[in-house]
């Protein structure tokens, strides 16, 4: 296969990729699809596809203005590449930002209701005219062959200065107002990177990233299409690089030393090491290697120059959009792949479109031969489908859906469950309470196997399903002496598990805050269990749900005991914490009424003092804490518990 | 009158009345722990949330209602706007779901309903309905410690200032809101120091929102200016390749001339 | 176990579906590019529109005309075709699994009905399997792979109507239900990339002879009325076919060919 058949084949599945997640997000939201979360609001589609892709397109505001302002007419070969790239680049960052919205169908209000202090207004507006002066400017290109048009291109033609330098302008406005977006979070963004020249950094940064895109651009479509590449006339391009970026290294430096964060830099952080690392790719490495004449002039070490820089400005983008702010409070961010996946898709669905426009229209000199495109060639055998392919053109045709199908079914089998995952639940298993659980029966503490926090007397309970130390001290003996001894037992347990007497709660509320299945399924089924058949429970002939079955009390005639006070509904048990709320709650309640005493039925009645939330002098942002009230540090390892 | 809620965390006994009163009033749904949960107890469905801080402190959590709110500053179409009467409200009519918001908010307070389909963003909103009505919030009404009031923002920081005074030992003194990023509209006195409550521990007094006045206010002449810029330069190349060719066609002209 | 049948209905399942829909998707995109093709061209492009509708309804709806020549065998096969994409659309343990996995189903056939027309499905497809494999034009005609589809398509019809009205003991339920699913998916799977195609291909044939290959429409019928056997059936023994070409009206379909 030839190289751009390759390429297009590659990217063809990454659109199909993209296209399967993307109905995903469309139809499940922003929960089932992405990492982001409420500490880390903007991930990798604002990092990356908005703030990258609008710095990637720098190259047309970059190159017009040499050509068209500064009079270098030598460059006009490379204006209408450098126009196309930034025209897509743009299309790319408004698709993305769809993407990334929470409510896309809404992008129109930015016209209507306006907030001119609003950094991201004045982006979402320059962008929106500016891909209109980018529409107008490359406009003459594909329509060149329609006659009936010419007299618009012969007008536009007249604008042309007018355009270039309004382009010039609005795209100055928002390549700085990129970085004008962060200045309002000063204590988010870390000191390296959080300074008031933002919007000034950003913008330096465009103007280098512009010229090194356009010759990234060069060598890349001269190697697909086996072009010569045009080291020579991009040499000067890469001179004038260096400027730039000696500029912006300059000012980088100078903006932290004014600010007195140098010390950063030597701390140990892993920011500092990002830091480092960001600047090396996007300013150090290329300016050294476009400082060497040697290298200057060579394509390959041109290409590399201009591709290190163009990652290293990428990474700073998604470094201040994102990346340098995570683990300030709140879960870790990393991207889903499948954020990974759509972003990759969108930079893929620009390029094929790239690769489309300037094989069908003059946007080079002369067009260049497309592989497919010559209808003289011969069928191509395919060996894994053992058939004649047609023409090339038909053959690439075959080829490149088959790969978009393939790529969506596995990106819709790779999805998972989207209904789960939108709903964002983490699992909390739920472990019996600690303390004197069997003291009634058998008489021996098992408080030692367990492991109780601090000293527990006998007949004392304490309850925290999910070993966080977060739990309530329940007098357990106390509350049976209350409520007549022996007669109580069934104002709680309203349930024995077979072969067990008042089983524990855990028993079957067995999640924190998700209902579990109070009967075992697998149990019952199982050969090596009660090995039922199905239609013993189940009724022949209806859907085998919880809907068509036998009560459990059909079989397990000792499952109630007798004069239970909680009836059982059905095979849904509730959360550990509802049923926990529900069950203690209901007697306070009307205890409360009936002794007219309200406090016993607050929450404080029961979560009380230190032990009743936390026993340990540390706190955590517990991934598992209750809605409402909070536990600050990690909880207690396992090895601490037991 | 500048509505404001003053929180004694030395009063405060934990026991989530204020959270429930919050949810009930409001019509919150109960919810449960998710995956992109902050982990301080707020959430799309849970607005006011109690900290179990250290030294058996009890810190109520909600939006802070700033005096100059870095989210209004922040939102692209308006949907997020300080009302006349105090509280700051997002007008879900006009959000596009940018989060630029939760970006902005230097504590860290809206919250977004990552699992709907309709996303919206949520917080506290000081029970505007009751406020305007002339009541009070449903939390500190439900509040059986007066751990946290409601009333005028001057009166209760004079108020504040009063228990400090009287009570040194208790207290660290320094109300939390009266000048960090402007000043906000719900107060703390605490005896222990509450800027866990914030992303920075250091906070200004500057309102967030000049941090990006300048860059802002700079916009016209940014474009004026690099308008100018650039036609004044395509003008000054333009005239000085004319000049040069015609000098040059003159020159060319000047020596054909000779040999004719 | 559990985890293979987990498998099958979960992710195995969400590829051999994205699959078949939208690898039936490109096969009918690509036909449609390349009539187009065709049609560019070709420098006849007088094409009969009507004719091809007729014909392609015609075809697609054979009822009215193999009614005529092949009642039994037309009826059987309709019901086959009808069963075979009805039940497993609308049965109510299918619609509750996507209901789980997706949020989205629809009314379901009752019980008793679906039990009927899976009962249907299985016997048609053995009376057609069995007119193939008796029928010696028909088995002449037939490559390995035609005896082999009725029995795949046969298996998740057979596994499923046993696991779910036999009295079974759940490993052995689980046995059957692992060989429906597995076999389900693969069908779902090979559909868009084998003759199964032919759900989304027949309804475009008579469009691609009209436009793309210039068969003039009914050129079919005309060619086989010519040949002498125009209202018999086609598999009958050779030794009836015996009327006489007339000179030329072998057709301008063959020629073209």
């Amino acid at each position: 296969m030839d190289r751009v058949v390759r390429l297009k084949l590659v990217l063809w599945v990454m659109v199909g990729l993209a296209a399967a997640i993307a109905t995903a997000r469309f139809a499940f939201g922003l929960g089932a699809t992405t990492h982001l979360s409420d500490a880390t609001p903007w991930g990798l589609w604002v990092g990356f596809d908005v703030m990258g892709g609008v710095a990637l397109a720098a190259g047309g505001f970059v190159v017009t203005a040499t050509v068209y302002i500064f009079k270098m007419e030598e460059y006009h070969s490379i204006v209408r590449p450098a126009v196309l790239t930034a025209f897509l680049g743009y299309v790319a960052v408004v698709v993305g930002l769809l993407f990334d919205l929470g409510l896309p169908w809404n992008i129109w209000h930015l016209t209507i209701y306006w907030n001119p202090r609003s950094p991201l207004f004045e982006v979402g507006w320059c962008v929106m005219l500016y891909l209109t002066v980018l529409m107008l400017e490359f406009f003459p290109v594909p329509t060149e062959g329609i006659s009936a048009l010419a007299s618009l291109r012969r007008f536009l033609l007249t604008l042309r200065i007018p355009l270039v330098i309004l382009g010039v302008a609005l795209s100055t406005l928002h390549q700085s107002s990129l970085g004008s977006l962060f200045l309002i979070m000063p204590y988010r963004l870390y000191p390296l990177w959080y300074s008031p020249l933002l919007p000034v950094l950003f913008f330096i940064s465009a103007v280098a990233l512009g010229l090194m895109m356009v010759i990234l651009e060069s060598h890349v479509t001269a190697y697909l299409y086996r072009r010569k590449p045009e080291t020579g006339l991009l040499a000067p391009l890469g001179a004038a690089t260096r400027w730039v970026l000696a500029v912006y290294v300059a000012a980088r430096f100078g903006d932290l030393a004014a600010r007195g964060q140098l010390h950063y830099l030597a701390s140990g952080a892993w920011q500092a090491k990002l830091f480092w690392l960001e600047l090396a790719l996007m300013a150090i490495l290329p300016l050294a290697l476009m400082s060497a004449t040697r290298f200057r002039r060579q394509a390959g070490w041109q290409g590399a120059a201009a591709a290190i820089g163009v990652a290293g400005v990428v990474l700073n983008r998604i470094d201040v959009g994102g990346l340098a702010d995570i683990g300030r409070g709140g879960p870790l961010y990393a991207p889903k792949w499948t954020e990974i996946a759509v972003s990759l898709g969108i930079v893929a669905a620009a390029t094929l479109a790239f690769l489309f426009m300037i094989e069908h229209f003059r946007v080079w000199e002369s067009r260049p031969a497309d592989p497919e495109a010559d209808p003289r060639k011969l069928p191509e055998f395919d060996k894994v489908g053992f058939t004649w392919l047609g023409t090339p053109a038909v053959a690439g045709r075959v080829k490149y859906s088959l790969g978009f199908v393939f790529a969506a079914g596995a990106g819709f089998a790779l999805l998972g469950s989207p209904l789960a995952a939108r709903q964002g639940s983490v699992p909390a298993p739920v472990h019996r309470a600690r303390g004197d659980a069997g003291y009634l029966r058998s008489g021996v503490s098992e408080a030692a196997s367990l492991g109780q926090p601090g000293e527990l007397p006998r007949g004392v309970l304490y309850i925290d399903g999910d070993l966080t130390r977060y739990g309530v001290t329940f007098y357990h003996q106390r509350e049976i002496e209350r409520n007549g001894r022996e007669k109580s037992c069934v104002l709680c347990h309203h349930m024995n598990m077979p072969h067990d007497q008042d089983s524990g709660c855990y028993a079957c509320h067995r999640d924190m805050y998700q209902k579990s299945d109070a009967s075992r399924h697998d149990w019952h089924a199982s050969p090596h269990g009660a090995n039922l058949a199905c239609v013993e429970c189940h009724e022949p002939g209806y859907a085998r749900t919880s809907a068509h079955v036998k009560p459990c009390a059909d079989c397990h005639k000792n499952l109630v005991p007798a004069g239970a006070t909680i009836e059982i509904p059905n095979y849904n048990a509730v959360s550990y914490v509802d049923a926990m709320h529900e069950v203690c709650n209901g007697c306070h309640v009307k205890v409360a009424a009936r002794e007219k005493k309200p406090e016993i039925a607050r929450c404080a009645e029961c979560h009380k003092g230190r032990l009743n939330f936390s026993d340990t002098r540390h706190y955590l942002y517990s991934p598992h804490a209750p809605a409402g009230r909070l536990v600050i540090l990690p909880p207690p390892k396992v090895s601490e518990v037991h | 009158m500048k509505p404001a809620i003053l929180t004694d965390t030395t009063k405060c006994t934990g026991c989530s009345e204020c959270a429930i009163a919050c949810q009930r009033v409001n019509r919150l749904e109960r919810d449960i722990p998710r995956r992109w949960d902050f982990g301080d107890g707020l959430s799309a469905e849970n607005w006011c949330s109690v900290v179990d801080a250290a030294d058996n402190t009890f810190v109520r959590k909600q939006c802070r209602h700033c005096l100059d709110p870095a989210c209004v500053d922040a939102c692209p179409v308006g949907a997020m706007h300080k009302t006349a009467a105090g509280p700051v409200l997002c007008d879900t009519s006009k959000c596009i779901g940018c989060r630029y918001c939760m970006m902005a908010c230097p504590f860290g307070i809206p919250r977004y309903e990552w699992s709907n389909v309709v996303p919206y963003v949520r917080k506290c909103v000081l029970c505007y309905d009751r406020i305007k009505a002339g009541g009070q919030p449903a939390c500190t009404e439900a509040c059986p410690a007066k751990a946290t009031i409601f009333g005028d923002r001057d009166e209760l920081l004079a108020e504040a200032h009063r228990r400090i005074r009287r009570n040194p030992g208790k207290y660290l003194d320094r109300v939390w809101g009266e000048s960090e990023v402007g000043g906000t509209s719900v107060l703390y006195i605490s005896g222990i120091d509450l800027s866990f409550l914030t992303y920075g521990e250091h906070f200004g007094k500057e309102p967030l929102p000049q941090t990006t006045t300048l860059a802002m206010e700079s916009v016209p002449f940014a474009f004026l200016g690099m308008g100018a810029a650039m036609g004044g330069l395509y003008w000054i190349i333009e005239r000085r390749n004319r000049l040069q060719a015609e000098k040059a066609a003159g020159e060319a002209k000047g020596q054909r001339e000779p040999e004719k | 176990m559990t985890a293979w049948i987990d498998f099958a209905r979960g992710p195995l399942f969400r590829l051999s579906f994205a699959l078949m829909a939208l690898g039936l998707l490109r096969i009918v995109l690509l036909t449609l590019a390349g009539v187009r093709e065709g049609y560019q061209n070709s420098s006849d492009k007088i094409v009969a529109w009507k004719e091809v509708r007729r014909q392609t309804l015609g075809w697609l709806f054979p009822m009215a005309r193999l009614w005529r020549q092949r009642p039994i065998y037309s009826l059987i096969s309709f019901l086959f075709h009808a069963g075979m994409i009805v039940t497993p659309l609308f049965l109510a343990s299918h619609i509750l699994l996507w209901r789980n996995a997706l949020g989205i189903g629809w009314a379901a056939l009752p019980r008793r009905l679906a039990n009927w027309l899976t009962l249907l499905v299985i016997f048609a497809g053995a009376g057609l399997f069995l007119g193939r494999l008796l029928s010696p034009a028909a088995r002449k005609i037939s490559k390995a792979q035609d005896f082999l589809w009725p029995l795949l398509i046969a298996a998740p019809f057979v596994t499923g109507y046993i696991a779910s009205n036999a009295i079974l003991s759940p490993r052995t339920y689980q046995e059957f239900l692992l060989v429906h699913l597995y076999a389900g998916d693969l069908i779902l799977l090979m559909i868009p990339f084998t003759k199964l195609a032919h759900c989304v291909l027949a309804p475009l044939s008579q469009l691609v002879t009209a436009v793309a290959w210039k068969f003039p429409a009914g050129a079919g019928d005309r060619v086989a009325e010519t040949l002498g056997f125009g209202d018999r059936p086609t598999w009958l023994p050779k030794a009836r076919l015996t009327a006489e070409l007339p000179e030329g009206a072998a057709g301008k379909g063959g020629s073209e060919r």
